[in-house]
């Protein structure tokens, strides 16, 4: 049977897809942004737990408070790049849900454990004493195992290929195993997202926190090491991922394809940049040079999946009927609604100085 | 048909999205009614200059935080997971028609989420006016996350003129979208009232207890009160078909409905307990459990019916529950559905793979309602009393009969094949084409019209003591016997076979008919139109002539539903010593 008969028909959009492609690549790294925070977060907290010294106690305390924004917001963010998927990619994200749909259930569980967890380990901190540690590990555990289950459905569906195992288990049991790209790129996104998480524990220490300065110092070098680091292995990480891609894949970032090629080299710059300015504990300039890269890797995501898709699906085809009025309706709610939060965090400073 | 079917036979999905739906809507009607809640409470207390009040709502505000965020927010995203896994072809039509509407719903779950975190992280630290501000932003932000899914949910139930126009703001104001918004805004003030009491019962100080107790307390009652009206708006702009379902053709959404009385009557009852009475801490908790859980009765309730109103569609008038859009019935039922399916091995019906093809039409037509062998609408035990030859005419007009099922899509061969499973593959029946029996044609008539929901050995006590004239009147008129019942339309000469075959059930090789006793006759013209022996009995079981004869003189007493018996004196005993003999009671 060939694999491509059985993709669903895609649906019609209800505005050029190029609409969506840009909300999608626009908020994406936004929760990458906010995952990275998240699990830098829960590292670096655990790492403090292992070091008994006096200021380190004080970081993971201050770290157990923002963990649970992190969750919150981690989740928010990844909503709405989810639902422009849905859009674009919706049929084929279905279907490899539906063949791994047990797991796919799980994440919702996961999830609330680890969210709850993450309010036990911030509420009960002093209660907690040295099982804190273990409650921050299995935050973090909870949470990677749910970027492995987002990893294998990313991955299965833009491989309908493997999706022919349906006829033999369709009780949503199966997973991507089998795909030499899954691990390395699992990795590949693991890696990258300690390290930036890594970074936003500098930042979060060396402002949030400067008024206490020794954890602000400690915080601030934690971080900084994590991420140059991680950041030194991920150039390792990369290039497996790299090797591990469908030859046809691989050769759009090795000149086949221009913008492809363009983002690989750009971000290879740009992550060296970083690892430079990382050892030096520049904490600002690492985060302006990692926000592009942050940016770069999400198109060479992107660029990934379109070379998987090449046989299959164009998403520049889809049909499209455009209605205006809703999308002037999301696009002014959207600004409104940050005006009014701009507005609410005005508010905040204002407090804390009185 | 486009997509694959996550299949475990013995577990329906239709379930498990019901499952956390209920828990879902208990939990997100909370955070929007809640929030109103909050910020009135909250300004109660600064308006009474109460210290007691304000720190009622700090721990509130923290129960409110971790309940409504936490699970709240994620349960939310669970429903998103289970409805594109269960029905996927609805929800990608779903996001696709109001993608920019969910993509709003996300900037107010955002605003949301900061304002709560400031609401809840500021208390106490931040002017009075600022603070109450960012509560009204929250609610304000909350109670539109509602409208905005409030009109995605009901453009399923009633799509209106988005049948036509295929245009955003006509599906999204559809016909029940304000009976509905009232409705729901009602059930998440109700709610706030309920959860209130939680945290209520666990401050200290006994007289600001009860002082919040009281106040969560009218905050319930007078949301409630307003939710009925609402609730009836609601159904009073139902399409025809879906009244009919609400009505009491659905079996499903009878049971619903019962449920939402009991509950609707214990949640009054234990709010105006919790008002008038001053009751103690424990028994608080007590009552608040009750409180829970029947709140929790009365959501369900009107979830579940919301839901299986729109049965057979998962989008009404637009896609079947099996992910079937209507307008290709037509062209399908021409090609054949094996050839239109994207996910089956068998692309046309042959001798060999008769079995295989017809097991994957069930898979993709029957499965999104009929588990195989499970605890819910097993389809095992719905076809076993059906032969091969009785299942294919059910299957031929399975949406002509029962309009809550979709009909049959695919072309004659493609049809014999489902029966063909359905008979022989899950029950091992011969695959034997139209056997005439002894019950010559009526029993055939019997076997394809009725068997399918009743056995021959079932109905035949029911119809004990039945005249040929009783039966063959009633056959014309079954919905009016049981709503669920479709209407037999079939030639006089059909009727009159089907009533011959009837009659010989409880009248086996005797012409005529025993001398009926005058209670049978009176238990069928005043009990039967609404309760079959078979129900009636193990209620009645035990009971003494004499009790049975007492409860002739009070029926309305026990049930409201029930008319009083008209009849004189001698014609209750002869009806009490009739049902006695059948149950065994003392006399
Ligand atoms: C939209 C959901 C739905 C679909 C799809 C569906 N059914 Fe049903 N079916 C039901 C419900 C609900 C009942 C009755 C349950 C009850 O009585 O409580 C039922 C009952 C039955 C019965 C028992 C007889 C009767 O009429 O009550 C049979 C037989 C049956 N279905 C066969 C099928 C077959 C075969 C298919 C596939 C072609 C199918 N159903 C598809 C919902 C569905």
């Amino acid at each position: 049977m060939n694999p491509a008969s059985l993709i669903p028909t895609a649906d019609t959009l209800t505005a050029h897809w190029g609409w969506f492609h840009f909300l999608l690549m626009l908020t994406f790294p936004l929760h990458l942004f906010a995952m990275n925070a998240m699990l830098g977060t829960a590292l670096s907290a655990f790492i403090c737990h292992l070091r008994p010294a006096h200021p380190y106690r004080d970081l993971s305390h201050e770290l157990a408070k923002a963990l649970p924004f992190m969750v919150a917001f981690t989740i928010n963010l990844g909503v709405a790049p989810l639902l422009f998927v849905n859009v674009l990619y919706g049929h084929l994200l279905y279907t490899s849900t539906v063949l791994m749909g047990l797991f796919w259930l799980a994440v919702v569980p996961l999830l609330i454990i680890a969210y709850y967890l993450a309010y036990v380990y911030d509420f009960s901190f002093e209660k907690l004493g040295n099982k804190a540690a273990y409650a921050v590990l299995a935050v973090l555990l909870l949470l990677m195992s749910v970027g492995f289950i987002f990893s294998n459905n990313m991955t299965m569906m833009i491989s309908p290929a493997s999706w022919l195992r349906w006829f033999a288990t369709p009780g949503g049991t199966l997973l991507n195993l089998a795909d030499p790209a899954l691990l390395p790129r699992y990795l590949h996104m693991m890696t990258g997202s300690l390290a930036v998480g890594g970074l936003c524990v500098a930042l979060y220490s060396s402002t949030v926190l400067k008024h206490n300065s020794a954890v602000a110092k400690a915080g601030t070098k934690l971080g900084m090491q994590l991420f140059t680091w991680l950041t030194v292995l991920q150039v390792l990480v990369g290039s497996w991922f790299l090797l591990t891609l469908p030859g046809e894949v691989m050769k759009r970032f090795m000149g086949n394809n221009m913008f492809s090629t363009g983002l690989l080299v750009t971000g290879i710059l740009l992550a060296v940049a970083t690892i430079i300015s990382g050892y030096r504990h520049k904490v600002v300039a690492t985060l302006l040079l990692t926000i592009p890269l942050v940016y770069v890797m999400a198109f060479m995501r992107d660029s990934v999946r379109g070379g998987y898709l090449a046989p299959y699906f164009d998403v520049t085809k889809v049909p499209a009927n455009m209605q205006w009025s809703p999308l002037i309706f999301f696009l002014v709610t959207l600004v409104l609604g940050l005006v009014v939060i701009v507005w609410m965090l005005s508010k905040l400073p204002a407090f804390r100085k009185s | 048909m486009n997509y694959p079917v996550w299949y475990v036979p013995t577990f329906g999905g239709g379930l498990l999205i019901a499952l956390i739906a209920i828990v879902h809507v208990f939990v997100s009607h909370f955070a929007v009614g809640g929030g109103l809640y909050l910020v009135m409470t909250e300004w109660k207390g600064i308006r009474e200059q109460d210290q007691s009040i304000m720190a009622f709502v700090k721990k509130h505000t923290r129960f409110f935080l971790l309940l409504t965020m936490v699970f709240g927010g994620l349960t939310g995203v669970a429903i998103w997971f289970v409805i594109s896994l269960i029905h996927p072809a609805a929800t990608s039509l779903l996001i696709h028609t109001f993608v920019f509407g969910w993509a709003a719903e996300w900037v107010f779950f955002l605003v949301e989420i900061v304002a709560l975190f400031i609401y809840f992280y500021t208390f106490g630290r931040m002017d009075d006016r600022t603070h109450q501000t960012i509560g009204w932003i929250y609610f304000g932000a909350a109670w539109m996350s509602l409208f905005l899914i409030n009109g995605i949910i009901d453009f399923m139930l009633t799509p209106g003129a988005w049948l036509v126009s295929h245009d955003f703001w006509s599906g999204f104001f559809n016909p029940t979208f304000w009976p509905s918004l009232f409705f729901r805004s009602f059930m998440s003030f109700m709610l706030a009232g309920c959860y209130g009491f939680i945290t209520a019962t666990f401050l200290k100080d006994e007289q600001t207890r009860h002082k919040m107790i009281r106040y969560s307390g009218t905050w319930a009652l007078i949301s409630l009160a307003l939710s009925v009206p609402s609730g009836w708006w609601y159904i009073s702009v139902l399409p025809e078909k879906a009244r009919g379902l609400v009505a009491g053709a659905s079996p499903t959404i009878s049971r619903a409905a019962t449920v939402a009385a009991f509950s609707l009557a214990a949640l009054t009852a234990v709010v105006i307990i919790m008002i008038l009475l001053d009751p103690k801490k424990a028994r608080i908790r007590m009552l608040t459990v009750v409180a829970m859980i029947a709140a929790m009765g009365y959501m369900g309730a009107f979830e579940w019916t919301r839901e299986a109103a729109r049965r057979p569609y998962v989008i009404n008038e637009v896609m079947y529950s099996n992910g079937v859009l209507r307008q290709d019935v037509e062209r399908i039922n021409q090609e054949g559905f094996l050839k239109n399916a994207k996910w089956v091995q068998n692309k046309e019906v042959t001798q060999a793979n008769q079995l295989e093809a017809g097991r994957e039409l069930f898979l993709h037509q029957c499965f999104a309602c009929h588990t195989v062998g499970g605890f819910n609408n097993d389809i095992i035990g719905r076809t076993k009393n059906m032969s091969y030859g009785a299942m294919q005419k059910y299957l031929a007009t399975i949406h002509e009969k029962r309009y809550f099922m979709p009909p049959f899509v695919g072309n004659e061969n493609e049809l014999k094949s489902l029966a063909a499973y359905l008979a022989a593959g899950l029950h091992k029946k011969p695959l034997t084409e139209e056997v005439i029996t002894v019950g010559g044609r009526g029993k055939s008539l019997f076997e394809d019209n009725c068997a399918p929901c009743h056995a021959a050995e079932v109905l035949k006590p029911k119809m004990a003591g039945w005249s040929k004239e009783k039966i063959r009147a009633s056959l014309d008129k079954l919905p009016a016997l049981n709503p669920a019942m479709p209407d037999y339309s079939a030639p006089v000469a059909d009727k009159d076979a089907m009533t011959g075959y009837l009659h010989s059930l409880n009248n086996m090789g005797s012409a005529a008919a025993p001398p009926k006793e005058q209670g049978a006759t009176l238990f069928d013209d005043n009990c039967a139109p609404c309760h079959s022996f078979d129900v009636l009995k193990p209620k009645v079981s035990g009971w003494s002539k004499a009790k049975i004869r007492t409860s002739l003189d009070k029926l309305s007493a026990l049930n409201p539903g029930m008319p009083d018996f008209t009849g004189s004196s001698a014609e209750k005993d002869s009806l009490a010593d009739y049902m006695v003999n059948q149950t065994g009671g003392a006399k």
